[in-house]
């Protein structure tokens, strides 16, 4: 029976072919103790294998802590033992999906995962409770049909996202989707986005006022813009830097208010860069761009910025990918048709009313799936991609909303494709109103969550559901979302009404809490952000939220928004409209409020994990010498099948990586020739006698002259076992030599890595 | 054949008596017990908001038990996911003993009563077992034996529930 990687392979692009392979060597040396726990967790996460909550073993069952008895005491980086299935985050780049992805996704949910499609808050799928031993057939799987898992975590460039109905908005100024795709191509893997001492997250949107980009909490958000030059119509972005979530929200601040097309990316690589060198490392609660735009100031960042552009070295990729920006279409499977006589199944007006959006083009709609909280199963998934295949071609989106958008739907077919929907449970109504709520992963998976964000949006959905169309309309369209903690991966702060579980303690008894925020703006791209005013027990929520909107309803002016009746009556009189529902009954008296929604044990805070929003920082050349590691086991594989060639070669790039891995700490921009890398690292470590301080480097990095400059002229298994056993040696020294000029740096002796040849000079 | 990614569903009598909300304080009471031998349980989790979902889901380091919804007929549905390092039909008739124990404390702690003459085997790796004919054939004897062993005596009709090749190869079980 052939492997899936035999099978699959020549469908898989061979970078990421061999990328999987590399991860998949990775678990390998990691499971036989030959790589760092602390590299490895970064690295899984760099492939989007993150940590699940109970993790680290503790669980608190309801009634003491318990530990679960995994069967290996090994660990997939600190705290988190290997044997604990995790999650897997899947990269769906501006949310762009086909029919035979989502077939795929399907396939993997079933075979690895729970049999559920979770849709994120960025766009992304995710699958849990899935065996890291599973994760690179998952990634080839999914590379077959040219998904990517890279940099889905970590520290790193995160999932590009864009407007859902980009290129079939009415209000857009140009479809923004084959830019944030080339964004995406781009910045993956780049050698420039590698040393950041946090994530990093593009979003693209159509226009300035409408929420769906929501660029202003991106660090880097573009809005696209034209302007008439000479009587021609040119494209271009507002450039928006800093924005972010998490404990400390920012709004992104103006940088550019014009950027040319062809610029885009230079200036996507330049901030890149200027982030990596200066952006904070060890704090990581200040590590994010926003931070460091507000320790320079916008003015000194942009100076810094534009230096950097002048001194990139020049890459095609720039402009190459914008003349097919204008040959860039999706194709209908079916003509423009109206809505037009055709029967209407019961409910269809009402689902009509709130999940389909007009396009742009006459004749076709986007219709939006109701995702309950994000969930999709496999058997549903593949109906939506039938569904996809029969109405609409290739055109599916995941949204931020935690739903998927089937876009160009014939206008006559809407029927058809309800009565569909509803065989498949998915044809709910409901579709960005108060009922779609949505959640992070909070308690039930993440290990961070203090209190049940999941939970408590499922509550809200059957309380609502019923409802829905009895409310006052103003009040249907508001948005509610909820994080299980303060680092909003649920956007709380951009909803009408948000939430974030907390906890608090009374009578030494701890009691989930969530904190409400009010006056969250979701129009003008997340144009204002919301501000707690104070916390009430987890299960008053529902009837927090009732009594607001009901104030609202009556006391609403005119039409005035939900943030502006929040902003007119003030924050006093929104903490008294909650504080009613704080107070907490006796335990004696009421024992459900000291629990959490869907989870009857009696509340705690002890399953908290270490977080994994990303892993530790590990340098850039902390990867290529764990690299080099790799390289040097390859090799040995190869000597024990006796394909002396090969393991010659691997041994040899083994060297010129860690040699790599040095000269990097000085000169970022080295690149992959090994001439240019063996020059350099002999005019920068061994002719300075930097390498030979310890363990006698300069002796072992003979090795690499001797092998660079006169390459055996015969294969044998004598050759191939000195060269592997000389590249050990020679990595052993590049390690100490890193550990001891980050032990020097660490006392304030090295000066920061120097970012291309051409600055070298000038520094 | 190196099929250890295997499920079994067995079918609940009284499908209109099951309130799914009501697993999850049983499901956490097994955890806090440890009830299932040679599992090593870790959580439960909520899908009762989706429509033939898996419903109330209780995940354990070797596979997932679940209260499962899907095709509109609720069971007791155990995924296999780690090895055991069996032979082909003692690793069938392990996890087929699994969810039969599953079943029993289904029972006794949550009234759910679960028919043990209808069932339902999926072959849950489509590299190792397409849904085709050859593999059927090639799967059916060896979850013959392993029903044997497990209910000795009984006798039981396979047949192949699907031929869709998207779907997974599944056989369904009937008690004669
Ligand atoms: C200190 C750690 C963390 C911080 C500061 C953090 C912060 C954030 C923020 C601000 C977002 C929101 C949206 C946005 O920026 O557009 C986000 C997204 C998200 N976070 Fe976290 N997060 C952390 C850890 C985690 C963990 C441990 C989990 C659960 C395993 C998690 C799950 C998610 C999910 C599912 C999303 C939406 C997804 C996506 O990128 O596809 N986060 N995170
Ligand atoms: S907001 Fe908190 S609980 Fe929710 S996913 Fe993020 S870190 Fe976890």
């Amino acid at each position: 029976m052939p492997t899936w990687k035999e099978k699959l392979a020549g469908r898989m692009d061979p970078q990421i072919a061999e990328e999987v392979d590399v991860f998949e060597t990775q678990i390998a040396l990691r499971k036989a103790g030959k790589m760092d726990e602390k590299v490895f967790a970064e690295t899984r996460l760099r492939r989007g294998c993150y940590g699940q909550r109970y993790d680290n073993g503790h669980r608190h069952d309801g009634v003491r802590t318990q530990q679960l008895e995994f069967p290996s005491d090994l660990t997939k980086g600190p705290e988190t033992f290997w044997d604990a299935p995790g999650m897997q985050r899947i990269k769906i780049p501006f949310g762009g999906l086909n029919p035979d992805q989502l077939d795929t996704l399907a396939e993997l949910a079933e075979e690895y995962s729970d049999g559920i499609l979770h849709v994120t808050t960025r766009q992304d799928f995710q699958l849990h409770y899935v065996h890291i031993e599973d994760t690179p057939n998952i990634m080839r799987r999914l590379a077959a049909v040219g998904i990517t898992t890279r940099e889905a975590c970590g520290n790193s460039v995160r999932n590009v996202t864009a407007c859902p109905i980009a290129g079939v908005c009415r209000s857009e100024s140009f479809d923004v989707t084959p830019y944030a795709k080339a964004a995406a191509k781009f910045m993956l893997g780049h050698p420039d986005a590698q040393g950041f001492g946090r994530k990093f997250k593009i979003a693209f949107s159509g226009c300035r006022e409408e929420a769906c980009g929501l660029t202003s909490l991106h660090d880097v958000g573009c809005i696209a813009a034209t302007r008439s030059e000479n009587g021609n119509e040119k494209r271009g972005f507002e450039v928006y830097v800093g924005g972010g979530l998490g404990a400390v929200p920012q709004q992104a601040k103006l940088m550019n208010d014009f950027v040319a097309e062809d610029e885009l990316l230079p200036l996507i690589q330049s901030i890149g860069r200027v982030f990596a060198r200066l952006g904070e490392k060890k704090n990581r609660a200040a590590a994010r761009l926003k931070f460091l735009i507000t320790k320079l100031g916008l003015d000194e960042f942009r100076r810094l910025v534009d230096e950097e552009r002048k001194i990139l070295p020049a890459d095609s990729r720039w402009s190459s990918y914008i003349p097919d920006v204008a040959r860039y279409q999706e194709s209908p499977k079916h003509g423009p048709t109206h809505l037009n006589g055709q029967q209407r199944p019961e409910g269809f007006e009402k689902w009509h009313l709130t999940n389909v959006y007009r396009q742009r083009q006459e004749g076709y709609a986007a219709a939006a799936i109701t995702l309950p909280l994000g969930d999709l199963t496999a058997a549903q998934a593949r109906q939506v991609a039938n569904l996809a295949r029969r109405f609409t071609g290739d055109n599916l989106r995941t949204t931020v909303e935690q739903n998927i958008l089937l876009r160009w739907v014939s206008e006559a077919d809407l029927p058809d494709l309800y009565r569909e929907l509803g065989r498949a449970g998915l044809g709910e109504p409901g579709a960005g109103t108060i009922l779609d709520v949505v959640a992070c992963p909070g308690t039930d998976t993440c290990k961070l969550g203090i209190a049940s964000s999941r939970g408590l949006a499922g509550e809200i959905r059957s309380r609502l559901s019923e409802r829905l169309f009895a409310l006052d309309e103003s009040v249907r369209n508001l948005h509610i979302k909820i994080s299980g903690c303060f680092n909003s991966c649920g956007q709380h702060h951009i909803a009408d009404l948000g939430f974030y579980g907390t906890s608090r303690t009374i009578a030494n008894r701890k009691i989930p809490h969530f904190q409400v925020v009010l006056g969250g703006k979701w129009q003008d791209n997340a144009g204002a952000y919301g501000l707690a005013i104070g916390t009430v027990p987890s299960k008053r929520v529902p009837d927090v939220i009732d009594s607001i909107t009901a104030r609202y309803v009556r006391e609403r002016k005119g039409t005035e928004t939900f943030q502006a009746f929040i902003k007119r009556i003030g924050k006093q009189e929104c903490r008294a409209m909650i504080e009613p529902f704080m107070e907490v009954p006796a335990y004696e008296k009421d024992r459900s409020i000291y629990s959490d929604w869907g989870d009857p044990r009696e509340f705690t805070i002890g399953d908290m994990g270490v977080g994994e929003c990303a892993g530790e920082v590990i340098s850039v050349s902390q990867f290529d010498l764990a690299d080099a590691e790799r390289l040097v086991f390859d090799a040995q594989l190869q000597l024990e099948h006796e394909n002396y060639t090969q393991a010659d070669s691997l041994a040899y790039r083994a060297m010129t990586q860690a040699a790599m891995a040095l000269v990097k700490t000085q000169f970022i921009d080295v690149g992959d020739n090994a001439d240019v890398i063996v020059a350099e690292f002999r005019s920068r470590f061994f002719d300075t006698g930097l390498l030979g301080d310890r363990y006698a480097g300069n002796k072992f990095a003979e090795y690499l002259f001797r092998r660079h400059d006169s390459p055996p002229q015969e294969h044998t298994i004598d050759q191939a076992h000195r060269i592997i056993e000389e590249a050990q040696l020679f990595i052993e020294a590049t390690y100490a030599c890193h550990d001891s000029l980050a032990e020097r740096g660490a006392r304030g002796m090295v000066v920061a890595p120097v970012h291309s040849g051409k600055a070298a000079g000038k520094l | 054949m190196e099929l250890h990614r295997l499920g079994v569903k067995f079918f609940a009598s009284d499908p209109a008596s099951i309130h799914l909300e009501d697993l999850i304080p049983v499901f956490h009471g097994w955890i806090q017990r440890q009830v299932i031998p040679g599992h090593v349980l870790i959580d439960v989790h909520d899908y009762s908001h989706i429509q033939n979902g898996p419903g109330i889901l209780l995940v354990a380091h070797e596979g997932n038990f679940s209260l499962d919804m899907s095709d509109g007929r609720p069971g007791l549905f155990y995924y296999r996911k780690t090895p055991t390092a069996l032979p082909a039909t003692e690793h069938i008739a392990a996890i087929v003993k699994s969810a039969v124990q599953a079943c029993a404390l289904l029972e006794k702690d949550a009234k759910v009563a679960i028919k043990m003459d209808e069932g339902l085997v999926i072959a849950n790796d489509r590299l190792e077992a397409p849904n085709d004919e050859a593999t059927l054939a090639e799967l059916k004897p060896a979850v013959a034996a392993a029903l044997q062993q497990v209910f000795p005596g009984a006798a039981f009709n396979l047949s192949r529930a699907n031929s869709d090749p998207k779907e997974r190869l599944a056989i369904t079980v009937q008690r004669v």
